[in-house]
């Protein structure tokens, strides 16, 4: 225990001087450094009560739905130890209990919430065993380090168990195949509101999970995620799910949950489900009815969150962060500039994939989008931008009908050159998809005196 | 009365990994430009009659793993026909789903999958993904091309006495140790190449109608399609691929 006590205190004074240095950074070096003097830190802990702990993982959604529990207990007076400020591999988790832990690693908190990647989650699993699991949803994502859904779902496999509660997203039928694997399951859900779209007949859904066939989706709430039915076997969405939202009304901001009504901090499509599984763990699992959680909803602020707007000269920059080689973040982007029936100018930057050598051109998820409600939605110009990569996004506008003349290739990633094709723009609505670091660069400039 | 081309395409849902609709886009438009008008049929598990040579082009997209069995099965009745029907008619099939149409694959938990046998290949999945881009050579309905696209790797393959598809130029391949970029047997192309491949590579895209039109012995479209973006496109990603970092094995040491 001499090694566990050594990472511990380590851990403690580099968490506080980093602290020192950089008040309000998250990071995982405490947890880290920790972690490589004793390798099963996070397994010795004291009086972590595994019932409490709840992992929250999947493709999209993990970090808001973490932010919203954490934010809803804090508000009910509940101690939470949570990974909101660190990453969600272990070395995050090990800096997080290392923070709230005394000097003889005693933990004491109500409930104990973590973020977690889907990836690296056995790993975590081994030294946390936790008894809770909100699976968000497993879609396509990061294909270059991730393969396809499959290879996450034998992650998964890995780690649930029968004696696991499973809270589950109804309309995602990937994560309803774990159903089956665990103790007991609860399945939060959204109805159908007015942003849900239909694909045409030519866009793919994808396999049942449990017989191979064709599954049917009879409308999406968010890509990939809507009613769903298999003709050949019957595994299909439930109708009466534990938790659904309903009643998503968007000029009023308000939905509706048990007959209670929430204010929606976020009129966005992809946030519904995270409204939706948070208040299912909420109260299944921590005892605060959806009643109490009702007020956190008021003053809810969603750390990291993948909408911004900037004003610019007399133009308003609406930026929308996608996750690189996942469609379903592009397409929930694509819906929302396509609900804008207003003249409006779309600026893409999809990049080269950087993430680890080798860095390589990746656009081919735009091909699982439907671009067609977004170029049929009154756009003036497009201007397609970022080095080796705007060539094949102008082309896939293209391929959904787009006039070459009315797109701007800019095969540089250069902010001024970018700001001059907006200045061009008649319209003072302007949508921007790119990464974050340019997103951050765009911000400075205006900041600098370009505004 | 319009001239028709007859698409199948294989497991389009249940085979969807790399926005592979793409593909599909790529025929249509080219055909539409041509004047033909394309006619597509979607086979699945539940497709009660499937006859390759009721179609003019085939295009089977990378798909999971976990259902090759499932799929193996539903095919394996149609193995002769698939064989006839690549000896004079063109079939792409992309990414993981090569290894389907070879001869068995090993999966990492050492269990084995047997394949289709259309070609003679043997597969190996990898513990670990490995993506890069890809560019190399081929030739198609005799015409020599330069390719550039993607592939996310997760089954190497080692090809036998079949014939490979391109000769690479940048790229991990078949398996990162040989200079083979996948397969070509009779007409079918049987490649790594994403992308996908027919949006990035228009002039492969041409070859297929063209070989077509052979096929239903209509005249050969002369005019050639306007590919100067995808020109540019593959100028600008060579740029990338000459100054990247990697810790691919040099071809000319493979």
């Amino acid at each position: 225990m001499m090694k566990f006590y050594f990472a511990l205190w380590l851990a403690k004074l580099m968490g506080i001087a980093i602290k020192l240095v950089s008040k309000g950074r998250g990071t995982n070096l405490p947890g880290e450094k920790a972690l490589a003097i004793d390798p099963d830190f996070v397994k010795h802990f004291k009086n972590i009560d595994y019932s409490k702990v709840v992992f929250i993982t999947g493709t999209n959604g993990k970090s808001s739905t973490t932010n919203l529990v954490t934010h809803i207990l804090k508000q009910n007076g509940k101690k939470i130890v949570s990974n909101l400020e660190g990453a969600n591999l272990l070395g995050g988790i090990a800096t997080s209990l290392a923070k709230e832990a005394s000097l003889l690693g005693k933990l004491k908190a109500d409930y104990y919430i973590f973020e977690t990647d889907e990836r690296y989650l056995p790993l975590i699993y081994a030294q946390l065993p936790a008894e809770n699991m909100l699976i968000t949803n497993l879609q396509k994502d990061q294909v270059q380090r991730n393969g396809d859904p499959d290879f996450i779902i034998r992650k998964l496999k890995e780690v649930v168990n029968p004696r696991m509660t499973l809270i589950l997203n109804n309309e995602e039928p990937r994560s309803r195949f774990f159903e089956e694997i665990a103790h007991r399951s609860i399945y939060y859900s959204v109805a159908n509101h007015a942003e849900s779209f239909t694909k045409g007949g030519d866009y793919p859904t994808q396999a049942c999970p449990k017989c191979h066939h064709d599954l049917r989706f009879d409308y999406y709430n968010v890509d990939s995620i809507g009613a769903f039915a298999c003709d050949f076997c019957g595994f299909a969405s439930k109708s009466t799910p534990d938790y659904l939202v309903t009643e998503l009304n968007f000029s009023d901001k308000t939905f509706k949950l048990k007959d209670v009504v929430f204010h929606m901090p976020y009129d966005l499509p992809f946030m519904f489900y995270n409204y939706a599984g948070a208040l299912a763990v909420c109260d299944a699992l921590c005892g605060i009815t959806p009643a109490a959680a009702a007020g956190a909803f008021e003053n809810f602020k969603n750390i990291g969150g993948r909408f911004e707007v900037l004003t610019y000269k007399n133009k308003t920059i609406k930026y929308m962060r996608i996750k690189q080689e996942n469609p379903d973040t592009l397409q929930s982007a694509l819906n929302i500039m396509a609900s804008d029936k207003s003249k409006k100018m779309v600026a893409l930057g999809l990049y080269v994939v950087n993430d680890f050598v080798p860095h390589y051109i990746n656009t081919f998820y735009a091909f699982d989008c439907d671009f067609k409600p977004l170029v049929d939605s009154n756009v003036e110009r497009y201007l397609c931008f970022s080095e080796h990569v705007a060539y094949d996004t102008a082309n896939r506008l293209v391929y959904d009908g787009v006039s070459k003349e009315v797109i701007t290739i800019m095969d540089s990633d250069n902010i001024s050159e970018i700001f001059a094709e907006i200045d061009k723009a008649e319209t003072d609505n302007i949508y921007l998809i790119t990464w974050i670091s340019t997103f951050e660069k765009m911000k400075k400039f205006i900041e600098g005196g370009q505004n | 009365m319009e001239q028709t081309i007859k698409v199948g395409w294989l497991f389009n849902n249940m085979f969807n990994l790399h926005g592979d609709r793409g593909n599909l886009l790529a025929i249509q438009a080219e055909a539409k430009r041509r004047g033909y008008q394309v006619e597509v049929t979607q086979i699945n598990l539940d497709t009660e009659t499937f006859n390759p040579l009721d179609f003019d082009f085939l295009f089977c997209p990378p798909g999971e793993i976990e259902h090759f069995e499932a799929v193996a099965a539903y095919l394996e009745p149609h193995r002769n026909e698939l064989m006839a029907y690549i000896e004079t008619r063109p079939m792409l099939v992309t990414g993981t789903t090569v290894a389907l149409f070879g001869e068995t694959i090993k999966r990492d938990d050492q269990s084995e999958i047997i394949g289709l046998g259309i070609i003679e290949i043997e597969a190996r999945e990898n513990h670990a993904v490995y993506g890069d881009d890809l560019y190399y050579t081929c030739q198609y309905n005799g015409k020599e091309m330069e390719m550039i696209g993607s592939q996310i790797q997760m089954i190497d393959l080692d090809i036998k006495e079949e014939s490979p598809f391109g000769r690479l130029k940048y790229g991990y391949g078949n398996n990162g140790k040989t200079k083979f970029e996948g397969v070509i047997s009779g007409k079918g192309i049987f490649t790594n190449t994403l992308g996908p491949v027919l949006v990035c590579n228009p002039w492969l895209t041409e070859e297929i109608i063209n070989l077509i039109e052979v096929n239903k012995t209509w005249p050969v479209w002369d005019e050639h399609r306007d590919n100067s973006l995808e020109l540019k496109s593959q100028k600008s990603k060579m740029v990338h691929i000459n100054k990247k970092e990697t810790r691919l094995k040099r071809i000319s040491e493979r």
